[in-house]
């Protein structure tokens, strides 16, 4: 009977391989075309100089790539970037552990809290970056109004006027927006948490914060792992907030808008390719570090 | 037992409280537009805010639909004609991006989890590695080949972009779906004679379905608000959505709060529908892309 199923599949599925490509193809050629070949390019056009404005593309080796790290401009929006990173990582994490935790103690009502949550996540940046600079407004905003009738701030705001509140003050938009995934990614790491762990550490007189530390944040490093490289890629990223409230203001600038500016204002392609590489591989090199970190200090043994 | 029951009284009101400031936290910025879209324009710049629109007005909003509208007491032209024109780009590119990237990776996806081809595992580990790759390191060269083949300002270059960004997470969301589901579906399917296509099809993707779901759910929502590839593939209002409109509100020395609010808050209609009728979905599915 067995053999004879065995038989039976074999002649149908002889074309399994072929179906199979069959049903990627859609695929790579979408992905091959539109990713991996320009990406292929950007590496590749990054040590020569393209440009539109002048003909032909003379080799120029890492060129590029030094006039990059001489330039003080871009030094500043790496400096921008980092920063941004690691505000928004901390952020993003704390307020996401912290949400998580709450949603998952929560019970009644908590399709609506968990709705609640997951809405800034789903708006457009754009959008949220307008609302946050109505709120940030100096003479006429919320946060005015809020420091003035509380007496924290007397006079005009000039926040505006900080590099390092501004720098902030963009930070917590983009904050706002992206700590729902991390509460998300958390709470599912919690729900799969068995139940009679706790219950066996109660008997055994754990305390709370006990209970958290041996149980709790051993079993979710993995969801841990993957909520910090996602902030870090996304905050590597941060382009619309920052373009929003600032434009192109050198005290905000993130390198992606600094590649933007090289590429489709200045019209230094080969420039902007290679920054753009760069911040790909900074991206990617932090976030495997997490991944590697937080498996390495929370695994069970 | 007294001592208990204050802690347990104490517990509650705190998990009251940080209820409440999450609330606030996360509606509460929605709250402030959605108020000062209906706020006139002379409470917009008195000294004191208002939490709540002392006089309402549907003023900011006649300036996005009407065909003429008062500001600072002169008749102006509104921005209706760019405004409609956004809307319009916004759902063609947004909504054809979804149909295409979900109905690629439900085939894609299946053939990952169900089926044996050679360069299988090396594709997936690929495609889903794009996952990790900025989408932006890629938009030079893009922008180079869209020039090429005339593309540049179309919609189906923008949602071919679309697609080339969106497709891993769907396709890493609807594999992990099709994997939790039990093979004895598709045997029993098979051993009635049924083909793998028509299996598929008409079995395994209708159970799929709130996979699929949540699949055109999250890419809806990121193409709905992506604003830096329309900022450069969509230069004028053929195809220019409302991301890239709405920030054109602002000019150097003037913006029109009441005006960018509302337009703010129509925009983003179509998530916070999202998020009330369909939420089961998105969070189950991006939970389900997180954990496996």
């Amino acid at each position: 009977m067995a053999s004879a199923l065995t038989r039976e599949k074999t002649r149908r599925f002889g074309g399994e391989a072929s179906l199979g490509i069959a049903f990627v193809i859609p695929m790579v050629v979408i992905m091959g075309g539109l990713v991996l070949l320009p990406l292929l390019s950007t590496m590749i056009d990054s040590v020569y100089n393209v440009s539109p404005m002048r003909a032909g593309t003379p080799f120029v080796g890492f060129k590029n790539y030094i006039d990059l790290f001489s330039n003080t401009t871009v030094n500043q929006s790496w400096r921008n970037t980092f920063y941004y990173v690691v505000l928004a990582v901390v952020l993003e994490t704390a307020g996401g552990l912290a949400t998580a935790l709450l949603l998952n103690k929560v019970k009644i009502g908590r399709r609506w809290l968990l709705a609640a949550v997951v809405l800034p996540w789903c708006l457009p940046p754009v959008v949220n970056a307008v609302v946050w600079m109505w709120i940030y407004n100096p003479s006429y905003g919320l946060l005015t109004g809020v420091l003035h009738s509380t007496g924290l701030m007397t006079g005009p705001s000039l926040f505006f006027n900080d590099r390092y509140v501004m720098l902030f003050l963009v930070t917590l938009v983009h904050v706002w927006r992206m700590m729902p995934l991390t509460a998300i990614i958390l709470l599912a790491a919690l729900q799969s948490i068995p139940k009679d762990l706790y219950q066996a550490a109660r008997l055994d007189g754990a305390s709370s914060f006990k209970c958290f530390r041996l149980i709790t944040l051993p079993l979710i490093s993995g969801g841990l792992a993957i909520a910090l490289s996602q902030s870090t890629v996304f905050a590597f990223n941060l382009f619309d907030e920052a373009w929003i409230l600032n434009r192109a203001s050198l005290d905000t600038r993130t390198v992606i808008i600094q590649v933007y500016l090289d590429a489709f204002q200045n019209l230094k392609f080969s420039l902007g390719m290679a920054l753009s590489l760069l911040a790909m591989l900074a991206s990617l090199l932090v976030s495997l570090f997490y991944v590697l970190k937080v498996y390495r200090e929370t695994r069970f043994d | 037992m007294t001592h208990r029951n204050f802690a347990l009284a104490g517990g509650k009101i705190g998990t009251i409280i940080a209820v409440l400031v999450l609330l606030v936290w996360s509606v509460g910025p929605i709250y402030w537009s959605l108020a000062t879209s209906f706020t006139s324009p002379t409470d917009l710049i008195s000294a004191e805010p208002h939490f709540w629109p002392a006089d309402m007005t549907l003023e900011h909003y006649a300036k996005l639909f009407g065909s003429t509208s008062m500001s600072q007491g002169n008749k102006v032209a509104s921005v209706w004609p760019q405004f409609s024109r956004a809307i319009i780009n916004s759902v063609i590119t947004s909504v054809a991006a979804t149909f295409i990237t979900v109905a690629i990776a439900a085939f894609a996806a299946y053939a990952f989890a169900r089926m044996k081809f050679p360069g299988r595992n090396v594709l997936f580990f690929v495609v889903v590695g794009t996952l990790a790759i900025p989408a932006y390191t890629v938009m030079i060269p893009l922008y180079r080949l869209m020039i090429a083949l005339h593309l540049v300002d179309t919609y189906v270059g923008v949602t071919l972009i679309y697609v080339s960004a969106f497709l891993p997470l769907a396709l890493w969301l609807m594999r992990s779906v099709y994997q939790s589901m039990p093979l004895s579906l598709e045997e029993a399917a098979w051993m009635d004679g049924a083909g793998r296509v028509y299996t598929l099809v008409r079995i395994i993707m209708p159970l799929a379905a709130p996979g699929l779901i949540a699949a055109a759910i999250i890419t809806f929502l990121n193409a709905w608000g992506q604003f830096l590839v329309p900022l450069v593939f969509s230069p004028t209002l053929t195809t220019k959505p409302l991301t890239v409109l709405i920030p054109e509100f602002v000019s150097r020395n003037y913006v029109d709060y009441g005006l960018i609010n509302a337009a703010g808050i129509i925009a983003i209609i179509p998530p916070v529908l999202v998020v009330l009728f369909l939420n089961r979905f998105l969070v189950s599915g991006l939970m389900a892309g997180a954990t496996k």
